[in-house]
């Protein structure tokens, strides 16, 4: 009796420990569901509160289409209210963020919000000087709304669940490989959202699959062209049982893939932000699997929505209501062809959003 | 007093270049192991190449002499064996061309736009690249010699301009989905195991080569770097020389557009900028080798391969990011110091 007790003790000690697959299957299946609008706030009457005041939309660059679709999301919001917005153009450029906030100041508006990335931290002379002159300064997608804290000088920021966003790609991982990731992910660590994405990512597969494993690769975003493709190729040469490269950001697809069929790899690329070309390069090919998705128009709102509080002196919102969603090849086509940054999505939020400023 | 013919041309430069020799010879007088330095000088760079993968090897020998790293390694950095080459030519002319990367991305975008968003074959799209590429080629002639501004300057100008271009014709988009063909016919199609794209450079370096060693053009070219005015006074047309190295730079460059839009199937607006600087890297680390002193095409291909090598072993060595830009960086001015002190310090052209 004694053995039996002691062989069943080390046949439990042998057998490997399970991925939680349905903690990773329930978090899959609630971000496949298409987005419902859940109010970020109390309701309140918008017209009325922002009828003399205006805002300033200062984005990161407008180069990249993702700022340019929160511009055009901030834009619609301020026309649905009927109060003037002004999205300034830029080109990644300091000196530009600079003349903007001037130029703000200069014309008399009442909130600059720092939209889509711009380092606050780098305009805390001209944040405080805007503040002096009576402007409110505030951010919208830069901080993670669980691991970062808004810098205290700032006027309000709408943060982002980026935690959320990392662990979907993990769980993804894990349902689709029956538990058995062996995932290289790759991310610029220069970038303030890459922290959270890449810790929640490797931290949820560490934590919820004892049979996977992950790597981590810095690339810089000024190297992911001449550095990120040799350093994924090569690290696929080196471990040929990887079989997801998981990207924090999907823009980095383009490089990965070529990388994956040099390489000669079956790996599959799962990512975060819905870029429209990658959505494309999933409709077309077979490498990109999955990429978690957030509506910019969506997001353009929701910033609107917070500044607004902030400028009605009303309860402060921190986080944006937009939801992920899960693209693949099955609803990939809802994003056209070619696909864009707010289709797919529904258009639930418009509505929402109209009925929480008590215009309809 | 008669019209001089072709071959008085030839007569002259012969002459020249043995004057050239004679003149080189004396800056560096014979020493007892003149030979030996003169043959470390011409293959230091390739013993290098082979010691760096002896000693990289050693510490991962499953990855480092595994035929299939060799194979990904040199058919991924292919482009920028292209993109070198055509840097090579206006340099050897004497003028600098920082518009190529430019250039590259502009032919990259233009494929990508008319075969994507415009319904173009993906050959007609490919010849309008090139075409554009050698437009920008001339365009960089004309106001560097017709104007005589200094080609750093002409070139940084047009390089910016074409990004803006690039930006306009794109959306600031990326634009995926370029026809499979060309992603066959460069990487995904192999011989001996190696991605097409890399028997393409191989090809291309074998043509200037032969261009630079074997034929009056190639001569020529060298002539009008070492010293326009004595070239000019020698016969040879500076103007057409000059002109016609900034062309071939700028469709050569388009040609590493095409290329890197056929390895990735997409084109981006901005991300081939990069490959300016490994260019102009193996452009100036390949001087020292194999021709020392002069820009050469087999100088640049081993050049691009040892620094790719390089990251590769680096990769597998786990080696953070930042290791990589110190290898890069440090290989070339710890090499081509070496490559001068073998050369007792003569000035470089």
């Amino acid at each position: 009796m004694k053995y039996l007790l002691s062989a069943a003790t080390l046949a439990v000690l042998a057998s490997p420990a399970l991925a939680d697959m349905d903690a990773a299957k329930a978090l899959v299946d609630q971000f496949t569901a298409l987005p419902a609008f859940v109010a970020p706030g109390d309701a309140f009457d918008a017209k009325a509160c922002m009828a003399d005041k205006t805002m300033f939309v200062i984005p990161l660059t407008n180069a990249n289409p993702f700022n340019a679709a929160i511009s055009a999301g901030m834009q619609q919001a301020a026309e649905i209210v009927g109060f003037e917005l002004r999205a300034w153009e830029t080109q990644m450029d300091p000196t530009q963020w600079i003349q903007g906030m001037n130029t703000a100041v200069a014309e008399g508006y009442d909130l600059i919000d720092l939209q889509g990335g711009i380092p606050a931290e780098m305009l805390a002379p001209q944040i405080g000087e805007a503040q002096a002159a009576g402007v409110k300064v505030t951010a919208t997608h830069l901080w993670d709304a669980t691991t970062q804290t808004t810098a205290e000088f700032m006027d309000g920021a709408a943060n982002t669940d980026y935690v959320t966003f990392g662990k979907i790609i993990a769980a993804w991982a894990i349902v689709q490989s029956g538990g058995k990731v062996n995932a290289l992910v790759v991310g610029p660590d220069e970038i303030p959202p890459t922290a959270p994405l890449r810790d929640a990512i490797i931290n949820y597969l560490a934590e919820n699959c004892p049979d996977c494993k992950s790597t981590y690769i810095n690339v810089p975003v000024n190297d992911w062209a001449t550095l990120g493709q040799s350093a994924v190729q090569n690290a696929l040469l080196a471990d040929p049982s990887i079989n997801y490269v998981l990207p924090v950001y999907d823009s980095m697809a383009q490089f990965i893939a070529p990388a994956i069929q040099i390489a000669g790899s079956s790996a599959k690329i799962v990512s975060y932000n819905g870029t429209p070309f990658v959505l494309d390069m999933m409709r077309d090919g077979d490498i990109v699997e999955m990429v978690v998705g957030e509506s910019l128009g969506w997001v353009g709102m929701a910033g609107v929505d917070a500044n607004m509080r902030v400028l009605c002196d009303l309860p402060k919102v921190t986080l944006l209501n937009t939801p992920a969603y899960i693209f693949t090849d099955a609803n990939v086509a809802t994003a056209g062809t070619p696909a864009n940054y707010n289709d797919g999505y529904g258009d639930t939020f418009i509505s929402g959003f109209k009925t929480l400023w008590g215009i309809e | 007093m008669t019209t001089p013919t072709p071959q008085d041309y030839e007569r002259r430069i012969a002459a020249l270049e043995q004057r050239l020799h004679a003149f080189e010879g004396r800056l560096a007088p014979p020493t007892a192991g003149r030979m030996n330095t003169a043959f470390f000088e011409r293959y230091g760079l390739v013993f290098a190449w082979i010691l760096l993968i002896l000693v990289i090897g050693y510490f991962k020998p499953d990855q480092m002499f595994s035929w299939n790293s060799y194979a990904a390694m040199l058919g991924s950095n292919a482009m920028i064996v292209v993109l070198t080459l055509g840097l090579i030519i206006p340099l050897t002319t004497g003028d600098f061309d920082l518009s190529v990367a430019s250039t590259m991305a502009l032919s990259s975008m233009i494929i990508a736009v008319l075969n994507v968003r415009m319904g173009w074959s993906i050959e007609g799209a490919i010849f309008m690249a090139l075409l554009a590429g050698l437009a920008v080629g001339a365009i960089n002639a004309f106001f560097i010699i017709w104007f005589g501004i200094h080609s750093l300057i002409v070139t940084l100008g047009v390089g910016y301009f074409i990004n803006g271009v690039i930006l306009w014709i794109s959306g600031s988009n990326v634009i995926s989905g370029v026809s499979n063909d060309l992603v066959n016919v460069v990487i995904l199609t192999r011989f001996l195991g190696v991605p097409l794209s890399f028997w393409y450079a191989g090809i291309l370096t074998a043509i200037i080569w032969y261009i630079f060693q074997h034929t009056a053009l190639g001569r020529r070219l060298l002539f009008v770097g070492r010293g326009r005015e004595v070239a000019r006074l020698s016969g040879v047309n500076v103007v057409r020389m000059r002109a016609g190295a900034l062309i071939a730079s700028g469709g050569i460059a388009a040609l590493a557009g095409v290329l890197y839009t056929g390895m990735r199937g997409s084109a981006d607006p901005s991300s081939a900028l990069a490959f300016l600087l490994p260019a102009f890297a193996a452009a100036f680390l390949g001087s020292t080798t194999l021709y020392p002193g002069r820009f050469n095409a087999p100088g640049a291909f081993v050049a691009v391969y040892f620094l790719s090598t390089g990251i590769m072993g680096l990769n597998f060595l786990g080696a953070q990011s930042f290791v990589q830009n110190l290898f890069y960086g440090g290989g070339l001015i710890v090499a081509v110091s070496i490559s001068q002190l073998l050369r007792k310090r003569r000035p470089m052209d």
